[in-house]
Formats: C-alpha cells, sequence, structure tokens
C-alpha cells in the first residue's frame, strides 16, 4: 500500500543494516551476506502478495491537491488563508481609527490622579498594596477601574516616550525614521530580523539585560523596560497575529492572549497610529486584565505585566532613560548606576515575589482565618478567665502558690499562663480600634470576632470530653489536646466499682472492725493520706470565705456566710474523725493518732490541723501526746543505752522534725492555756506516763520544761487563784519525787558531746519552781555533771568554753547560785 | 500539668539535665514548656573532656522527650508545697479517671 511507492517495509523487516550492529547485536559473522538474501527474498514477496487494491485508487487527477498545497487558481479564488503576516494591510483598516483615537485622547486634559512622571516612579512600590483588594472589589468596583485606568500609565506615557523616541536613533537606525508614523512592511520585517540577529548591544548595554523583553524566567522590570519603551516597533511583529484577533470581541481576547499583546496595543494607541482596532475602552479593560490577574498570571510569565506599568527604573538619581546615557557615564558611575540598579532589581524582585500572592485572600477571609487562630489558642491555652479560680489553681498549683510564697515577679497568680489569650485579644482590638472608626461599612470584625471567641470558648468548656472539635469552615478537626492535657497517650479507664471490687487483700484490712483498728503501715498511710486532703479542702474553703459582714445586713451575704460555716463545720468533723483522736485510748496495739504521729508526714500535719481546730480540739491533741508521751515513737526509740553516746541518725532526724513541727503548736497552746490546765496536763504525766523514761529523751525533757515554765510564767503573771497554785504545787512535787531518782540520767552522753543544753533548761525550769529543799537535793543530784563540765570549760577554747559555762549558769541562776563562784 | 508547673518555679535556677545519651548539661534553665522541653541557658558539660564537641555551645534547646533525669537545685523546691501539689494533681486526674 505504497502511496508513493516507497518501500512501506519498515526498517526492522529489512533488518538492521549489518555494516553497522547495534549495541545489542552481534556482528554478523556472515558480513552481510545473509542480509542481502533477504532483502532479495522481501523483494520478491512484495510482489507476490501485493493484492492489487493500489491499482484501484485515482492516482492522476491530483484533483484536492490544491486543497493540500495550495496553488493554482484556488487561492485567489478561496484565500483560505489567514492574513496573519498582512501587516501592512490590516494596519491600513485600523489606521484610521487608531488616528481619531490617538486625536481624541491627546485632546483630553491630563487626569488629575496622576502626575506625570513621578507617578511612573513610584508606581512599582505603590503596585503590591494596590493589587490586594482588586478581586474583592471587582463587582463593585469595576466601573471605576475603568476609569482609573489612566494611573496604570496610560496618560503619563505619552510624555516619557516622545521624549525617549529622537534618544533612540542612533541604536537603532532603522527605526527612527519610520518610527514617529507608520513603518513599512520591509522596515518592520528588516527590524524584526535585525533584533533577531543582534539584540544584545542594541538594546542592553547593561550586560544582565534580556535579550527578550518576553523572557519569561527573567524578573526584572528593570531589565524589561529599555527594550520596551525604546522598541515598541520591533516586538510588534513578534504577536502578528495581533491585529486579527482585535477586531474580535476583545474581552475574549483579554482573557485569553498572552499578557503582553495588550500591553503592546496599549503603547501603540498612545504614541502613534498603529494598527490596531482596539476601540478607546478596549485597551483600558485589556489593561485593567492583567493587572488583576496578575497574581495567577505571573506565575507563566512574570516579567511581562511589568513592562506596561512599572517599567520605568524607579527612584535612581540619574534616571537612565537610554542606554546611551548609560554609555556616557564614567566607568565609576556606571558602575554605582549597575550596582544600584542591581539592587532595586533585586528589591523589586522580592517585593514582587512576595507581591505575587496579594489579593489571594480578602480581608474577610483574613479575619475568618484569624478567628479560627484565635479558637484554637484559646482552647490551648484555657479559658483566660478560669485562672486565678479553682481550676486554674488546681492545674497550675505549685507554681502560682510557690510563687506568692516566694514573691516571685508576677503578683498575680492568674497572670502568667491566663492572660496571653486575652492579652491578645486585646491588643488586636486595640489595633484595629481606629480602622474600625475608619471602616465604612458598619462591620467590626473583631467585635464579632471576640463574640466568637467566647462563644467558641463556652462551647470547649461545655465539651470538654470531645477530643476534638471541628470548627465551621476549618479544614480539618482540631484537637482538644492542649497545653494542660498534652497527649493523651494512655488512657486506662477504671472500672466503676472501684478499689473494693478488684483488691481483696486490702479491702478485708479495710473491713476490719474499728474496735480492732490496726496501725499496720499501710492504714496509717492512708489516714495521713486523708486528713490532708481534708487539710487541703479545708484550705480552699478557707480563702473561699465571703466577705465579712458589714453594719447593714445583707441577707445574701449572711446566707453565705451560713453556707460557709456550715461546710466548715462538716469539713472540721470530717477532719477530726480522720486523725482517729476519739479511739479508744489503751487497746492492745499503738493508738492510732499516735501512730500517725510516728510517720514524718503526719508530724508535719500537726501544725496545719492546729490552724483549723478548735481551742477545745487542740487540748484534746495536747492530752492526747502528753498521755502517750512515752509510746511516741521520739521517745521509744530515743532512749539512750547504757554506753551510747547518741542516738542513730534516723532518730535523730525524727526527733528533729518533732521538734521542729509538733512542739511549737503545742507549745503556742500552751502559752495560752490556764494554769489549770497545765496543771491537769502535769498531772496526767505523773500519773500515767513514765517518767523515768520521758525525762531521758529530748522530746519528754523538752515537754517537761514547757509545762514548768508556763506555769512559771502564770505565777508571775500573778492573779491566779490560790486553790489552783496549791493544786499546782502538789503536782509539781510529785513529779519532782518521780524524777529525782532519774535526775543524774537525764544527761545525754558524756560532758563531752556537748549537746545538753536542753537539759540544762529544764533543770533551769525545775529550780526556778522548786523550795529550798527540793533545790538541795536538785544540786545534789547533778553537782557532778556541774563541776565536770565546768572543769571542761577550761580546757576549750573561750568562745566554746563560754558557751558551756553559760548553760549551766542557766540551772545555777535558777536557784540563786552562779557558775562564776565555782570557776573562782 | 505538675511537672510543667514545677519546673516553671525552676527558672533561671542552675540545674543539671542529664540526657538519655548520659550527656549532663549544667546550666541556667531559662524557659521550660508543657512537652517539658528544656532552655539552658551558659551550660557547661560536666564530662567536658568526653563530649568536646559540646564545649562551645553555650545555650541550648533540649526536647523534653531526651531527657533522664533533671538534677535540682534543693533549695529551690518547696516539699511540702510539692507534696500538697501532687496531691491535688492525684486529686484531679483521679477524679477526671473515674
Amino acid at each position: 500500500m505504497s502511496f508513493f511507492r516507497f518501500d512501506t517495509n519498515l526498517p526492522r523487516d529489512r533488518g538492521h543494516n549489518s555494516g553497522a550492529p547495534g549495541f545489542s547485536q552481534a556482528a554478523d559473522p556472515f558480513a552481510g551476506l545473509s542480509g542481502r538474501d533477504n532483502d532479495d527474498d522481501d523483494a520478491l514477496d512484495f510482489e507476490d502478495t501485493y493484492d492489487g487494491l493500489g491499482d484501484q485508487l485515482d492516482e492522476t487527477d491530483d484533483a484536492f491537491n490544491d486543497d493540500t498545497f495550495g496553488g493554482g487558481e484556488a487561492v485567489a479564488a478561496k484565500k483560505p488563508v489567514g492574513m496573519d503576516f498582512d501587516f501592512f494591510g490590516q494596519t491600513a483598516k485600523v489606521s484610521d481609527a487608531i488616528s481619531e483615537e490617538q486625536a481624541r485622547f491627546s485632546r483630553q486634559p491630563p487626569p488629575a490622579k496622576v502626575a506625570p512622571s513621578t507617578s511612573m516612579f513610584t508606581q512599582p512600590s505603590a503596585k503590591p498594596a494596590r493589587t490586594g483588594y482588586e478581586r474583592y472589589k471587582e463587582p463593585e468596583y469595576m466601573p471605576e477601574m475603568q476609569v482609573d485606568a489612566n494611573l496604570w500609565g496610560v496618560a503619563p506615557k505619552r510624555s516619557t516616550p516622545v521624549v525617549a523616541q529622537p534618544l533612540e536613533s542612533p541604536s537603532t537606525p532603522g527605526l527612527a525614521s519610520g518610527g514617529r508614523k507608520m513603518m513599512s512592511l520591509e522596515e518592520v520585517e528588516a527590524a524584526m530580523r535585525a533584533q533577531a540577529k543582534k539584540p544584545a548591544p542594541a538594546q542592553a548595554p547593561v550586560p544582565q539585560q534580556a535579550p527578550a523583553p518576553s523572557h519569561p524566567q527573567h524578573p526584572q522590570q528593570y531589565s524589561q523596560a529599555p527594550p520596551q519603551q525604546y522598541q515598541p516597533y520591533p516586538q510588534q511583529p513578534r504577536n502578528p497575529d495581533y491585529p486579527v484577533q482585535g477586531s474580535g470581541p476583545p474581552r475574549d481576547d483579554a482573557r485569553s492572549v498572552p499578557v503582553p499583546q495588550p500591553v503592546q496595543i496599549l503603547q501603540r494607541n498612545q504614541q502613534q497610529p498603529s494598527p490596531s482596532q482596539a476601540a478607546p475602552p478596549q485597551p483600558t479593560q485589556i489593561l485593567q486584565n492583567p493587572n488583576r490577574y496578575s497574581a495567577e498570571q505571573q506565575n507563566r510569565a512574570p516579567a511581562v505585566q511589568h513592562p506596561g506599568h512599572q517599567s520605568r527604573p524607579s527612584g535612581s538619581r540619574h534616571i537612565i532613560t537610554h542606554p546611551q546615557q548609560l554609555a556616557n557615564l564614567t566607568e565609576e558611575e556606571r558602575a554605582a548606576f549597575l550596582m544600584e540598579d542591581a539592587k532595586r532589581a533585586k528589591r523589586n524582585h522580592k517585593i514582587f515575589l512576595l507581591s505575587k500572592d496579594n489579593g489571594l485572600m480578602t480581608p474577610q477571609d483574613k479575619n475568618f482565618i484569624t478567628r479560627i487562630q484565635l479558637q484554637q489558642l484559646v482552647t490551648a491555652t484555657g479559658n483566660p478567665n478560669e485562672h486565678g479560680t479553682d481550676a486554674g489553681l488546681s492545674e497550675d498549683f505549685y507554681y502560682q502558690v510557690h510563687n506568692q510564697i516566694r514573691g516571685g515577679p508576677r503578683q498575680h497568680p492568674g497572670q502568667p499562663l491566663s492572660n496571653f489569650a486575652q492579652t491578645y485579644l486585646f491588643q488586636t482590638g486595640g489595633r484595629h480600634g481606629g480602622m474600625r472608626r475608619q471602616a465604612r461599612g458598619g462591620d467590626n470584625h473583631m467585635q464579632r470576632m471576640e463574640q466568637q471567641v467566647q462563644r467558641a470558648v463556652e462551647a470547649a468548656k461545655n465539651k470538654p470530653k470531645n477530643k476534638q472539635l471541628v470548627i465551621e469552615g476549618s479544614l480539618g478537626k482540631i484537637s482538644f489536646s492542649n497545653a494542660k492535657t498534652p497527649k493523651p497517650l494512655l488512657n486506662i479507664k477504671r472500672p466503676e466499682s472501684g478499689t473494693d471490687g478488684h483488691r481483696p487483700g486490702s479491702s478485708a484490712r479495710d473491713r476490719r472492725p474499728p474496735g480492732v483498728n490496726g496501725s499496720d503501715r499501710k492504714t496509717v498511710l492512708r489516714d495521713i493520706e486523708n486528713v490532708y486532703n481534708t487539710l487541703m479542702k479545708m484550705e480552699d474553703h478557707a480563702r473561699h470565705m465571703p466577705p465579712p459582714i458589714t453594719d447593714d445586713i445583707n441577707p445574701e451575704l449572711v446566707g453565705l456566710h451560713m453556707d460557709w460555716q456550715e461546710k466548715a463545720k462538716s469539713l472540721n468533723e470530717q477532719l477530726w474523725q480522720q486523725l482517729k483522736i476519739h479511739e479508744p485510748i489503751g487497746g492492745p496495739s499503738t493508738h492510732p493518732f499516735i501512730a500517725f504521729l510516728s510517720y514524718s508526714k503526719g508530724k508535719k500535719a500537726i501544725p496545719r490541723v492546729f490552724r483549723h481546730i478548735t481551742q477545745e480540739q487542740r487540748t484534746t491533741i495536747l492530752t492526747m501526746i502528753v498521755v502517750h508521751l512515752d509510746q511516741l515513737d521520739v521517745v521509744r526509740q530515743a532512749i539512750l543505752l547504757p554506753g551510747e553516746n547518741q542516738v542513730n541518725a534516723a532518730v535523730r532526724e525524727q526527733v528533729e522534725l518533732f521538734s521542729l513541727a509538733v512542739m511549737p503548736p503545742l507549745f503556742g497552746f500552751l502559752n495560752e492555756a490556764e494554769l489549770n490546765i497545765v496543771a491537769a496536763v502535769l498531772g496526767v504525766i505523773c500519773s500515767r506516763v513514765n517518767v523515768d523514761v520521758i525525762a531521758r529523751t529530748r522530746i519528754g525533757v523538752s515537754m517537761l520544761t514547757m509545762i514548768l515554765s508556763r506555769a512559771e510564767l502564770i505565777k508571775q503573771g500573778g492573779d491566779i487563784a490560790e486553790q489552783e497554785w496549791e493544786h499546782w504545787v502538789g503536782q509539781y512535787n510529785t513529779l519532782f519525787d518521780l524524777l529525782e531518782p532519774t535526775l543524774p540520767n537525764i544527761f545525754p552522753g558524756t560532758v563531752h558531746t556537748g549537746e545538753d543544753v536542753y537539759v540544762w533548761q529544764f533543770l533551769a525550769a525545775i529550780g526556778i519552781g522548786a523550795s529550798p529543799e527540793q533545790q538541795q537535793r536538785l544540786v545534789m543530784a547533778v553537782k557532778d555533771r556541774v563541776m565536770e563540765t565546768v572543769a571542761l570549760s577550761k580546757t576549750l577554747p573561750a568562745e566554746m568554753s563560754s558557751q558551756r559555762l553559760a548553760n549551766v549558769n542557766l540551772f545555777m541562776r535558777s536557784i540563786g547560785l552562779d557558775v562564776d563562784l565555782l570557776v573562782a | 500539668m505538675l511537672f510543667f508547673s514545677f519546673f516553671k518555679t525552676l527558672v533561671d535556677q542552675e540545674v543539671t539535665v542529664e540526657l538519655k545519651n548520659d550527656i549532663l548539661l549544667r546550666g541556667t534553665l531559662k524557659s521550660v514548656d508543657q512537652y517539658l522541653n528544656i532552655k539552658l541557658d551558659q551550660i557547661s558539660v560536666v564530662d567536658e573532656l568526653k563530649y568536646p564537641h559540646l564545649s562551645s555551645v553555650k545555650n541550648v534547646f533540649i526536647r523534653g522527650s531526651v531527657v533522664r533525669y533533671v538534677h535540682l537545685p534543693g533549695n529551690a523546691v518547696d516539699t511540702a508545697l510539692l507534696e500538697d501539689a501532687t496531691r491535688r494533681e492525684a486529686a484531679n486526674s483521679g477524679g477526671k479517671a473515674k
């Protein structure tokens, strides 16, 4: 089926040229002989198998050859081919119209809005700001934009090119003569050729200038500008089809044709009657379009827009309008100019890159996004109002209280995290305040946004169980994992049944009847924790005390107070229960409260407990401690065995803690107690406690000192009933009798250890209240120790010596003596 | 939140951060976030000879997940308060879990 009687067999059918074997082919060992045979066979085969269909074709008439290849009369008759190349004919058709337009245009007064030349130079910087709102305003502002089209350089162009045109002639001689009016086809084509052959020297004295104005990659108007400005003609033939299209519907053109064309039409319109049929309003529309769609179109042809609108080298001190000027400059100036130009180009390029997305979002869009972001911000940081309240405090308890205690930099406990979102809201509100006032319409986005944030906060608060929130319009779900719960990795659900169900061991213990109440470690620790929890509740409750009732009776406030006191009372009862003070005394095991005190955190709880209980309850606690004084761990374990100088470190630590935590509240309470209570306490000690044991421990001795000294102070204060004092003296005598055998042993360790201050204090306390006869017995009991200490102090350095002697003197003075007598 | 709350109080204190790759960094705690990411300033590496490449580093941002220990300045910690804060935290989270 060979139309032109070619050999239709494909090369592969003929076999590869054996003289040049391919990469994968082995060289033909028969040197092509076999291939030749095949060729012959093929030729024969072709003839044999040819079905003769080709003979049926009518190949003689060449009937439609003219259609296909042109020629003959058909060309003249049908004229099917476009006249794209017929510049002259097309221009001739529209030249009249163009001339008219030119005349009309020149008669127009220069538009008031445009400063003829400066606007040209400021436009590049002004433009990015301008493009942002055009799409947004398009519907209403369309007509206005048409009128304003002068802004984009329609009018001012008139002056600049006219000035530039004469200068141009030396570099492009072919253009100058015909440039003003009309160019013949030959001239145009010659110019085209000249431009194509050597574009650089004529147009681009600056080396990095782009040779062709439509070069898509070259970003800069600076490089694009000169060709566009000086040589509008040479470029015109590059779009030879434009005149044809120009006669079509102009709106379509504007959208479909590449941008350079509208621009060029515009220029030609201004400069001279040039062969374009575009009607006067159309160029401006065309001009608008590239501008409005610049964001999208610049991706394709970044430089295209600039020649028309912002092509002049802007801001330069020497305004170089022509390459020739540049050539006339000195080397330094040129370098400076080029540098400046490059800098400017870089800057403009940056602006341009940044501005290419201008106008993608309308202000409403931006506000919408801001709203969503703020919502997320609020959900992330929590409700600003919630801080400083219970929720905020419990979340950030340590930090806030720590700062309060240590006087941190922030005065408000609620300040650190909270006010972030609120501050932000405030700031934006303030920033936009001025704008809002200026805004023509009543659209205060910020108000609406604030409201919406409030609503979002409400929603978030109401439904905190949702792990995510889909805010309308947002592109996805907003997770609720916020600052407080960063990421719930483990979500272990507890069975609803509580602890009893799956902890048989502990529950068995828990169910033990109270009478047999064991003081095993776990139970005691749980008791202590319960006390602490109640204490914290009470402390929280104390913070919520309503404002004090003033003179004018406010029933609501009174009600609040009633409620508050009721709650406080119930909490107090709860605490009292949990302290287990009222467990019966004298059970087989340790009393729960004493067990409570044997743990250091139990000891630490006492000062806090004392703040929240009544005087009566304090008395009970004091009594309870005193009754069990010899059972306290700090007493039992602190007794020195013979030969021991010191108790072990753990016990010492406990003793230290007890005297720091438990003793001060007891001491404070006792300091306000009446003599009858003091006497009663002493009576309890004498009757129920092993005085010998407590007298040999620091805590026991301190307790006794405390009681005795308080009684002495009450006596010195006077004003006591005779009967009470009698009672006290009776108790004292009992104690003294009980104590006397122990007195030689009450000193801890040997005289060298030197930790006996509290003993001297105790002896002083006894000595003050002692009768002369008792004082005698006292001196006899501790005489040895006194002498030892005095002897030792002589061997010690002066400072330590005086310290020791002062300790001894505490006692000596209390019985009317002075250590100086012994020393001397 | 407890740890975050706690570490916030240690800002501007000197701490030693032990990383999971055994590097110990001592420096001033500048900030901490809820992931316990840590910013340290004026750092010094405890074993300078072993990690010479860190000797010129002056401040670091440490991702919270790579921290093994933070050695605290004892006097900057209020133990009793911390205990209470822990109780509160336990009460809060216990209440949530139930």
